[in-house]
């Protein structure tokens, strides 16, 4: 077994590794990065558009850029394309190689999230600068204590989206259609998860299913709490739950996903 | 270059480029018949996709009584028009010239600049999903139920504008992928041109007047997404008169000239580099 150091050390080379192998591709990294802020941006344009007219459920023009400028943040540190990798490591055999090392190949995947996160986020946030230098609207209150809860949310909405993709890719071991259904939770997550609109705009039943759900945990969740949506002891205590109960029930999908599917990969390779 | 055999010159060479993407779409059709469960995975994306869509539009119109002057009817003629070049993109453009950048980082592009076909059509029209051009059609079809919705009934002349307008649509469409992709000659090691359309074309599922003025102007002037949905939705629904038709020409003729030129000016830079 390895020691807390065997680990520090470990994750190091991986995250390393993920590091220089995304500097190879930075104009690629870049143009996937243009595509995750182009849906927000113009789902920005429309709402400021409606909102000339008056504030839209509570919502004012500034109120929607900030909205969405957070979403781009949060939507990039916490965006998982794990189900893609794993579907093609599944269906060309590039998993044999990674299960022949003695380290569960989810350690590499985390280290190459923690990689891009680390690289794109750091991109985000120059731009978010640049653009509130000469943009006031999308200018964040100072609160250094907000800003800390908003780190530990986006942390767990990280984990929890990383679950869902890393699971939901190890569905190749039985379908071909794994990244259909990814898909398909990426269209859901359109409206429960606020990626077109805050929670708060969207019919009252239906935000209630996004919270019911994972939906408002993977993303609205930290979204509004960096935007000050969220606010009050009790209402931040119950999305930091609704955050830990998913995350597990995610982790544990994974688990169940990796051994069974292993057990069924191995004997048909035997 | 002169051609032997039966063409000579310019008009032989079009004629052969013909007959061999002809072929080409025979032996793609064949291949895609086998895949029938395709079929139908495509009608179901197709299906969720303008689901989604129209959930988005209801999500907006709960908000407000009208996006950048049109209303929820009209917009969704949009989306019809939207969906009806999406699937002209899907079946003829991304698994075509789609596939440029890979073409020309594996060297394949050789192969076909050996070919005596022109280069730029055959890149370009190689491949034909038919399954996708479902989509054309279900596109198609919600325009004229939201059009039906409208109430509205567009004249024969309209109808002759709107086939104009949607023609010099997947032209200028055409002549996009074409400039894009020919940005593969300079950032060879960039394997993922194909999502900078795809972010230009995100633009293009509601009408231009709805955005703030800078991304207005350049949506009409600059990148001609305007002239993709929003022209063709507009003549559709009488925003506009007949008069526009001849724009749209003019701006596909330019986009188009604009496409050719850049693609010869990179082609001589792949053959300067690799000759």
């Amino acid at each position: 077994m390895r020691g807390a150091g065997g680990w520090i050390r470990t994750y190091g080379a991986l995250i390393r590794n993920a590091w220089l192998v995304d500097l190879q591709y930075r104009a690629s990294i870049g143009l996937w990065m243009l595509w995750g802020v182009t849906e927000p941006a113009i789902a920005l344009g429309i709402w400021w558009a409606i909102a000339g007219a008056g504030p839209v459920g509570g919502y004012a023009r500034g109120d929607f850029a900030r909205y969405f400028f957070a979403l781009m943040l949060v939507n990039q540190l916490t965006i998982a394309w794990d189900s893609w990798y794993l579907d093609r490591w599944i269906r060309e055999g590039d998993l044999n190689f990674r299960l022949a090392r003695p380290l569960n190949p989810i350690h590499e995947a985390i280290a190459d999230n923690v990689a891009y996160k680390a690289r794109s986020g750091v991109v985000i946030v120059a731009v978010w600068l640049l653009v509130a230098a000469v943009w006031p609207a999308v200018r964040m209150p100072f609160d250094p204590a907000r800003w800390a809860l908003t780190i530990l949310a986006v942390l767990l909405a990280g984990l929890m989206r990383f679950f869902i993709s890393f699971a939901t890719g190890l569905l190749a071991f039985w379908t071909t259609r794994a990244t259909a259904i990814m898909e398909l939770h990426a269209g859901v997550s359109m409206f429960l998860a606020g990626r077109i609109a805050p929670l708060a705009l969207l019919p009252p039943a239906v935000a209630g299913v996004a919270g019911v759900f994972w939906f408002r945990y993977m993303l609205a969740f930290p979204v509004d709490l960096l935007t000050g949506a969220v606010h009050g002891g009790a209402a931040v205590q119950r999305g930091f739950a609704g955050q830990i109960v998913w995350v597990a029930v995610w982790f544990g999908a994974y688990r169940l996903a990796w051994s069974r599917g292993i057990r069924r990969y191995g004997a048909v390779g035997g | 270059m002169t051609t032997g055999g039966r063409g000579t010159g310019e008009g032989g060479r079009v004629r052969r480029s013909l007959q061999v993407l002809a072929a080409l779409w025979r032996l793609n059709v064949a291949e895609e018949l086998q895949y029938r469960a395709n079929f139908f995975a495509s009608v179901l994306g197709t299906l969720f996709g303008i689901g989604t869509a129209l959930l988005t539009l209801a999500l907006f119109f709960r908000h407000t009584t009208r996006l950048g002057g049109w209303d929820y009817w009209e917009v969704v003629v949009l989306l019809g028009v939207f969906n009806a070049l999406t699937g002209l993109i899907e079946a003829v453009l991304r698994p075509g010239i789609g596939e440029l950048a890979s073409d020309v980082r594996s060297g394949h592009l050789d192969l076909v600049l050996s070919r005596p076909v022109d280069a730029q059509a055959f890149v370009s029209f190689r491949r034909l999903d038919i399954w996708r051009l479902t989509d054309v059609a279900l596109g198609l079809g919600l325009a004229a139920y939201a059009l039906y919705r409208l109430g509205h009934v567009p004249s024969a002349l309209a109808i002759a504008t709107f086939i104009v307008a949607f023609a010099s649509a997947a032209v200028v469409v055409y002549a996009i992928w074409v400039v894009l992709m020919s940005l593969a000659f300079w950032l060879v090691a960039v394997e993922n041109l194909a999502v900078l359309f795809d972010a230009l074309y995100e633009g293009a599922r509601y009408p231009v007047s709805a955005y703030p003025g800078a991304l207005r102007f350049l949506f009409v002037y600059l990148v001609p997404i305007a002239w993709t949905t929003t022209i063709p939705a507009s003549v559709i629904t009488g925003r506009v008169g007949p008069g526009i038709g001849l724009a749209a020409v003019a701006v596909a003729v330019a986009a188009f000239a604009l496409a050719r030129l850049l693609w010869k000016l990179a082609l001589k830079r792949y053959t300067g580099a690799s000759g």
